[in-house]
């Protein structure tokens, strides 16, 4: 469902994304890792349409600048921003009404019980933690019940309670065969669901591995180490 | 070498190298540097005759307003959470050093006046205008400067004494507010009166600031009548006036080092508070009303609409919680307070409502970015929502539009009435503003297509605004030109030609921005350090 064929993406001289090239199909969890500055974010932002870049990026088939590409996609971006002077509830309106989507009521009211929301409905965006930010912009992805989300360090800011549901959720979208696309640096609660992880290093996708191709008793923390500190390594030789 | 010393040293000399490696840095900075100079000529060359310009009292007026307002946002500040003078880098650095508590507050202070130097650069830009309206030449602009720059570091240094006084005692604050109503009281009074003695408020206006009254009002009148006083070549009042505001500032000073060394606590709400709308704004949130501490009642809520026209309607709810007054802001009162203030003065003069025309028209190239439509383009949603970038687009202005509108109608309807023009001078003005505004938004997202939004925001404000330049060069020069040949209903003819090349332009502007949804990064606004 997510197609990306050689996406480079330069700010001036440097080449935050170089060539990559990756696939999500429906149902499956690919996770993006790899250290700080490796472009994850750049890539996951291209991918949504939201920068310019060389190459080309489908979603179900659809070019992702196209309106049908946007009504398949959910997109949870690494840093919440939510408008200060509307409600929770009112989010939940306008996403609504802007995807002219039809009998959402219910499914809003689901998300918002299920993230511990349902009594912050009236508060206003500004009045609002980090963490519930961040909750509000999970339920305003999902809303639209795209094919195809994208997350970008989702769990960066969640209490708890935040992170199980958030974590379960991710299990039932992959259940239900939605393509899921997951940037997080804490790989460890990422370990249970994954079916695929890209490890990007400099701007490159260094290695894919799928969960088949682990060793026994490897996991993906330590296949990561491997690729991420065994090059460095091998580039101070 | 002084840490503190080294800090500031090496601070100066990286940010100086940083401009030499960044082009476009460089470029901006030259530019800034050649207009100042282009303007400082240029003001030598445009003498009018002594008895064209204006009494040197209302260029004290002016200063009295403009320090007044950044005396207002001071005490505010002082009551709330206090004047960041410190950056986190020295919260986490300097504040756990074992460096004296009061060397970093000096170091804090010098920083402090850094800022205010720099801000006080805009004043440089008014050389001509104030040389053309006062005859004031280059060493009054200078006083003009270091007047203002006076003012700014004391008020600073004010604000910070405010939080440290009142930081937690509900009672203090109310005493601070009392005192700073009582500080303007006999001002009041005196205006009052002379108001109900002449009936003329002009002439009581001029009166009043005249009047001891205005120059002994603490920080505001010391700085502005110090500042006339050295122009007019009265250097021993000017010297008065500025020594005393040098004064206060080192005897407050001293009572925050002496009483209260740690004082660590007090600026660091500030600091944190600063920090985080910085990080919020790089973060994508760039809507004041984020940060706004005003409490806001939630009565009506929803939102109608379908597809694009939804970002309308939220628009809509946005503006009318945010504000009592709906479409209507803050910025919407003073800017129709500002234009009854300025027709006031320009009653009586037959070209008055084309010079509150143009006045409008610079403030608008600056204003329009304030729109809810233009931030929209910070945060992802409008990019996501699966409709035509054009249709976005349109929505998502209309709600500025009609503010403007609005507005336009207003400002001109009474500039108008005050100033007796002719109907339809006020008309094709209200057109003319209305349409640039238009054509603003339609620059503003050409300049972000040609771009692609890569650039640094210092940069794309200066190319927008040298289209702006250049794409209404032409309008002005066939509306003056074709103007001027028919007499008396010439003014209509050239105020029509401008506004109809407003609508061409801008219209060129949006077919030639087409698809910037998809065709430019999300920009990034990143906020400078101190």
């Amino acid at each position: 469902m997510i197609d990306v064929h050689g996406i480079t993406k330069k700010y001036g001289k440097l080449v935050a994304n170089d060539n990559i090239s990756l696939s999500v199909a429906g149902g499956e969890l690919a996770i993006l890792v790899g250290p700080n500055g490796a472009g994850k974010s750049t890539l996951i932002k291209s991918i949504c349409g939201l920068l310019r870049f060389q190459g080309s990026v489908t979603i179900d088939g659809h070019d992702n600048h196209t309106p049908e590409a946007k009504r398949r996609l959910g997109y949870v971006p690494e840093f919440p921003v939510l408008y200060p002077m509307l409600t929770v509830a009112e989010h939940l309106e306008f996403i609504a009404k802007a995807y002219r989507l039809d009998a959402w009521e219910k499914n809003a009211e689901e998300l918002l019980q299920r993230f511990e929301l349902d009594d912050k409905k009236m508060k206003l965006g500004k009045e609002l933690s980090k963490g519930m930010q961040q909750k509000v912009s999970v339920c305003c992805a999902l809303l639209p019940q795209p094919k195809v989300i994208i997350f970008d360090e989702p769990l960066v800011g969640l209490d708890p309670h935040g992170i199980r549901e958030l974590k379960a959720v991710i299990s039932e979208l992959r259940d239900q065969g939605r393509a899921l696309l997951v940037s997080t640096h804490m790989i460890e609660s990422m370990e249970e669901n994954w079916d695929v992880t890209y490890i990007m290093v400099k701007g490159r996708i260094e290695r894919v591995c799928r969960r088949k191709d682990l060793e026994t008793n490897q996991s993906l923390e330590d296949l990561y180490f491997t690729i991420t500190e065994g090059r460095k390594q091998e580039d101070t030789k | 070498m002084s840490s503190l010393v080294f800090l500031l040293t090496r601070s100066a000399k990286n940010s100086f190298l940083e401009i030499l490696r960044k082009p476009a840095k460089l470029v901006l900075w030259i530019f800034v540097i050649a207009a100042i100079g282009g303007i400082f000529i240029l003001s030598l060359f445009t003498r009018q005759s002594v008895n064209s310009f204006l009494d040197l009292i209302w260029l004290e007026g002016v200063l009295f307003l403009l320090i007044l307002i950044f005396a207002i946002i001071a005490i505010q500040k002082g009551l709330s959470n206090g004047d960041a003078i410190f950056d986190m880098s020295d919260v986490n650095l300097l504040f756990v050093s074992p460096v004296n508590s009061r060397k970093i507050l000096m170091y804090g202070i010098v920083r402090m006046a850094k800022m205010a130097f720099l801000a006080s650069f805009f004043i440089l830009f008014q050389s001509n205008t104030l040389s053309t309206s006062f005859g004031v030449g280059i060493d009054g602009v200078l006083m003009v400067l270091i007047g203002f720059i006076l003012a700014v570091c004391l008020l600073q240094i004010v604000s910070l004494l405010i939080y440290s006084l009142t930081n937690g005692k509900p009672a203090r604050k109310l005493t601070v507010r009392l005192v700073s109503v009582a500080v303007f009281l006999p001002l009041i009074t005196y205006i009052g009166v002379q108001l109900v003695k002449n009936g003329d408020p002009l002439l009581a206006l001029e009166n009043t600031l005249r009047s001891p009254f205005a120059a002994w009002t603490p920080v505001v009148g010391w700085a502005s009548h110090g500042t006339v006083s050295l122009i007019s070549g009265d250097m021993s009042g000017g010297f008065l006036f500025f020594g005393l505001i040098v004064l206060a500032g080192a005897l407050l000073i001293l009572y925050i080092a002496l009483s209260n060394p740690d004082y660590y606590e007090d600026v660091l709400v500030a600091t944190e508070t600063t920090f985080e709308k910085k990080r919020g704004i790089a973060e994508g949130q760039i809507n004041t009303e984020a940060t706004s501490t005003r409490k806001v009642k939630v009565s009506r809520t929803g939102i109608s609409g379908f597809g694009a026209s939804a970002i309308f309607h939220k628009h809509l709810r946005e503006s009318f919680r945010a504000n009592r007054l709906g479409l209507w802001s803050l910025l919407s009162i003073l800017t129709v307070l500002g234009a009854v203030l300025f027709s006031l003065f320009l009653r009586g003069e037959g070209s008055g409502i084309l010079v509150l025309l143009q006045v409008l028209m610079w403030m608008q190239i600056f204003f329009i970015g304030t729109g809810r439509g233009l931030k929209e383009l910070y945060t992802h949603y409008i990019y996501l929502i699966p409709e035509s970038s054009f249709r976005k687009i349109v929505w998502s202005n209309l709600e500025l539009m009609f503010r403007i509108m609005v507005e336009s109608l207003f400002i001109f309807c009474i500039a108008g009435l005050i100033m007796g023009a002719p109907f339809l001078l006020s008309a094709a003005a209200f057109l003319a503003y209305t349409l640039f505004s238009f054509l603003l938004l339609g620059i503003n997202y050409l300049s972000l297509r040609w771009t692609g939004a890569d650039i640094s925001m210092g940069l794309l404000m200066f190319i927008y605004t040298i289209a702006v330049i250049l794409i209404m060069l032409p309008g002005l020069i066939a509306a003056i030109f074709l103007g001027s040949m028919f007499g008396d209903i010439g003014v209509l003819i050239g105020m029509g030609i401008l506004t109809l090349w407003e609508l061409i332009a801008a219209l060129g502007c949006f077919a030639l921005s087409k698809g910037v949804l998809h065709r430019c990064d999300m920009p990034v606004m990143k906020p400078g350090g101190r």
